[in-house]
């Protein structure tokens, strides 16, 4: 099959790759591109780990066809923090919080949990669990990513009025 | 074996200190086996049998070889070495002339791309013949059942060992039916003058289905060889040494010619210790001369992965009116699937060994069924054998009117006393999280809180079970490095799948006398580590933590014996504070670590440089306990259960890094608490796993759970590091009996089939009219 051309904006910047018409764009964002922070747990959206934003919102990027991004804006694991060397205060947060055990869940969990506090900055304890409840952990059991969250959102609100 | 009991002064032992791969976990920069691309990557894909038992008549692969960017296609018949009769799943690369459960690998493909690779399956041509299937394990042990193994298959206990270390007797007689591939009995005392004696005699039988590790990621491998014909694995494994050793006894290669990288592993749980798509893979990339990359699919790991075992317990006990245990009669029977291998033993040491009891009959079947053949699952078998005994311990107590904390701890183990095989039990603190979590406050409240259910109509329960582990050993080393800026290099094999090199790390601190910021730690691929064992059986902290305070404490004699030298003192007079060994009293008398470390890589230099090594073989255990306990709402028109607290006290020896083993105590009771609520391979009559996605098998959610609290209890392991116990198994044993027992609690029903789905709660409601 030809491939097509798959234009769009990938964590801020212009992305134009060839790709197969039947790729997902989890596939065309770890094969193509060579963004491997998303992951594969399952390939039919049940688990959450390959979630990514398109255009601001969650979408699990195994269930997409790469060519539907085009012309978006994609934003992955790789892109959440603001630069390469600082940590986004989710992604401190679960590192100081030990959350991450074997991690193959985590890039997913703070993809959603990003997109959460973007919609609802102050979200309660059950806002938080229902805003990852898409999102698998095997190692966790979710107690201290809860926390994480929670303490996460506070610090990104408190910067927020600080601006 | 040299154990310390106090810390040195510096940032090490008993701190909560995140592990220091956090950034790289958090920002999606660790590479998993799948994340790696390497040039010339060929991808593999398996034809899998559709049918639980067939005779294959013919393969053929003709059109597939002919797709354009199919680079291999091999059936058994392309694999000389492959003989009938494996003697376990690893061996039964691909299915010579029958398969044995649905999902068993036929063909396997190499192709450029995936899609391709997929394409040339369809392409592939099998004739099967179908066979009559043993699906039921019950009915898999009658006589005439249609047999699983080929004739003259021996029993695998080889998981067992690596496990529990459990010693048990062997069968007493040959197995009669085909189907069963292990048996055991333990007697002792009269049981038939117990019962007779008895005023309370209980018998149920408790069922629990398969159920998936359920590790994120799925099992993958990467294969490459050179030109020397050296095969180099890029595995996501529990144990790189056991992965080589097995890839070589199957491939028929020597050990040597293997090397296995151990890459990030994305969860294991006990299904990543055998191997299963590695040998296939390394025969891919052999005939191919390019680098192979296997990736199961989810669907693929639910339908011939290498899930627990189902388990069935017939239990029967006899007790005095006073609650006096009398007897114990038990009957454990382990749906092992198409390949021996499940832990037959833990059974029935759990099942008779918790409690005193003077006289019991226990009898235990591994039973072969034409399914996917089994692995360990985090405590192989404990969390399935508690749900029956402490279920049956509360039900006692229940029916005789006698609070369920005091009849347990009346009738407890101790140090000393002996398990069902005779040998004593290890210093442990059974007793201590059983009084825990008896004064927790939730335990406490219980009745008013159930007697303050809502208006809503749901009923409140509250419950509690008790759990133990015996804790695996296998000899292991390490190294401990002294690096010429002053820092330490520690460097063991050992996989790192729960966070337990920071653990290490502050080990190797304490017992050198650094803070842990100074410790960094390697895991070395099989070429340059150490031998270490598996990552399982809760025995990374208290093994491999054994070998590196010890390699740490010997480099730390060295760098002593150095220091004496140069400061001209003895070695007794000397300390090591803030980076420098100093004569005691004499602060300004010293030498730096740094320089110490320089003087061991200076050229013409006749200081040798520090490297301090440890290799222990272990014998003693440290069984770790655990208690549990679940507050939860039960609505009796649907049977829903809502969870509202769950409490965890686990006795961890000494708490390494507290942190970790939060995580650890919270990770374990939550996949029990699926067990116990919404997991289960469903398998049809014809052996079609029925839910094969994680839509239909049920993991639990962030939504569907409550925070987890969890209290930490110290009782010190004598041969532990620092006194530490593993802490891996304990937390996923005993809360399917603690939701079994809160169930009870508010609504009456005894429920003894896990999962303890609404549908079966529901049933008993109306059923038992409760």
């Amino acid at each position: 099959m030809a491939k097509h051309i798959l234009s769009c904006t990938v964590n801020g910047e212009p992305v134009e790759v060839l790709v197969q018409p039947y790729v997902t764009l989890l596939d065309a964002l770890r094969e193509d591109i060579g963004l491997t922070g998303p992951k594969e747990g399952c390939g039919t959206g049940d688990c959450g780990a390959c979630t990514v934003h398109v255009d601001g919102k969650v979408v699990a990027s195994c269930l997409m066809l790469a060519m539907q991004a085009r012309g978006r804006k994609i934003r992955t694991i790789e892109g959440l923090a603001s630069a390469d060397t600082t940590l986004h205060p989710l992604q401190d947060a679960f590192v100081r919080h030990g959350v991450p055990q074997c991690g193959f869940c985590i890039p997913g969990v703070l993809m959603a949990a990003a997109a959460l506090l973007e919609e609802n900055p102050r979200p309660s304890e059950e806002e938080i669990r229902y805003g990852i409840a898409g999102n698998l952990c095997r190692c966790t059991g979710y107690t201290k990513m809860v926390t994480a969250i929670s303490e996460a959102a506070g610090a990104l609100a408190s910067q927020r009025s600080a601006r | 074996m040299s154990t310390m009991k106090t810390t040195r002064d510096v940032k090490g032992v008993g701190v909560s200190i995140p592990r220091p791969d956090g950034p790289e976990k958090v920002t999606g920069r660790v590479q998993y086996v799948a994340d790696i691309q390497p040039k010339g990557l060929l991808h593999a894909k398996l034809l899998r049998s559709p049918h639980a038992h067939a005779k294959i008549v013919s393969i053929d692969t003709s059109a597939a070889r002919a797709l354009p960017g199919v680079r291999a296609v091999l059936t058994a018949k392309d694999i000389p070495h492959l003989k009938k009769k494996a003697p376990t799943r690893a061996h039964a690369v691909l299915a010579i002339d029958r398969a044995v459960f649905m999902g068993q690998p036929v063909a396997a493909v190499a192709a450029d791309e995936l899609a391709i690779a997929e394409e040339a399956l369809d392409l592939i041509k099998v004739e099967y013949q179908v066979l009559p299937a043993s699906i039921d394990p019950l009915k898999a042990m009658l006589p005439g059942a249609p047999p699983v193994a080929d004739a003259g298959t021996e029993a695998d206990t080889s998981e067992a060992l690596a496990h529990s270390a459990v010693a048990i007797a062997k069968s007493e007689a040959p197995a009669k039916a085909v189907n069963i591939s292990q048996q055991a009995r333990l007697q002792r005392g009269d049981p038939a003058k117990g019962f007779a004696e008895s005023d309370h005699v209980l018998e149920k039988t408790y069922r629990v289905p398969m159920v998936h590790q359920g590790y994120l990621e799925a099992h993958a491998v990467l294969a490459e060889w050179d030109r020397n014909g050296l095969l180099t694995l890029w595995a996501s494994t529990q144990g790189s040494f056991n992965t080589r050793s097995e890839v070589a006894d199957v491939l028929g290669i020597p050990e040597n010619q293997i090397r296995v990288i151990p890459v990030e592993c994305g969860g294991g749980f006990g299904g990543k210790i055998r191997a299963l798509c590695e040998p296939i893979t390394a025969v891919l990339a052999q005939v191919t001369r390019r680098p192979v990359r296997y990736v199961m699919t989810r669907r693929e790991e639910l339908q011939a992965g290498m899930p627990a075992p189902q388990v069935i317990i017939k239990l029967k006990t006899g007790v005095k009116r006073d609650g006096t245990l009398m007897a114990l009669d038990a009957e454990t029977v382990i749906d092992s699937g198409a390949f021996s291998g499940a832990v037959l033993a833990v059974s029935a040491v759990f099942l008779g060994s918790m409690y005193k009891w003077p006289s019991f009959d226990i009898r235990g079947f591994e039973v072969l069924t034409h399914k996917p053949s089994v692995a360990a699952y985090r405590a192989p078998v404990a969390p399935q054998t508690i749900f029956a005994i402490e279920s049956h311990m509360e039900q006692i107590a229940r029916d005789l009117d006698l609070d369920s904390v005091e009849f347990r701890m009346r009738h407890l183990i101790q140090e000393g006393d002996p398990m069902v095989n005779g040998q004593p039990w290890q210093s442990n603190g059974a007793k201590q999280v059983l009084s825990r979590i008896a004064e927790h406050p939730h335990w406490k409240t219980r009745k008013q809180w159930v007697a303050a259910a809502g208006k809503n109509g749901k009923r409140r329960g509250v419950g509690l079970a008790l759990g133990g582990w015996l804790g695996g050993l296998q000899p292991t080393g390490a190294t401990v490095r002294l690096n010429p800026d002053g820092s330490l290099a520690v460097l063991t094999g050992q996989v790192d799948i729960a966070g337990t090199n920071i653990s290490l790390a502050q080990i190797a601190a304490s017992a050198y006398g650094v803070d842990t910021d100074l410790v960094r730690i390697t895991t070395g691929d099989t070429d340059v580590a150490p031998m270490t064992g598996l990552s399982a059986g809760s025995k990374t902290i208290y093994t491999v933590g054994a070998a590196v305070l010890q390699a740490a404490e010997d480099a730390r004699r060295q760098t002593f014996e150095i220091a004496a030298k140069e400061l001209e003192a003895s070695i007794h007079d000397l300390e090591l504070v803030d980076g420098k060994v100093t004569v005691r009293g004499m602060p300004d008398k010293g030498i730096t670590l740094a320089a110490i470390g320089k003087k061991g890589n200076l050229y013409m230099s006749k200081t040798p440089p520090v490297l301090g090594k440890a290799n222990p073989a272990f014998t003693q255990q440290a069984p770790g306990f655990a208690a549990q306990l679940a507050r939860l709402e039960v609505d009796p028109d649907t049977g829903e259960v809502t969870l509202q607290d769950f409490v965890i006290v686990q006795d961890v020896g000494k708490a390494i890094n507290p942190l970790g083993v939060e995580g650890q105590m919270q990770g374990g009771a939550v996949q029990s608490l699926g067990m116990a609520l919404t997991e289960g391979l469903l398998f049809d009559d014809s052996g079609r796993l029925t839910n094969p996605s994680l839509l239909d098998y049920r993991k639990l959610t962030a939504a569907d759970l409550p925070n987890l609290e969890t209290i930490i209890v110290e009782v010190p392991a004598p041969a532990g590091p620092f006194g530490a116990r593993g802490v891996g198994e304990p937390p996923i044993i005993p809360a399917p009996a603690a939701i079994a027992n809160a169930i009870q609690n508010a609504t009456g029903a005894r429920l003894t089939e896990l999962p303890m789905s609404p549908e079966r709660i529901a049933l008993a409601l109306v059923n038992g009219k409760h």
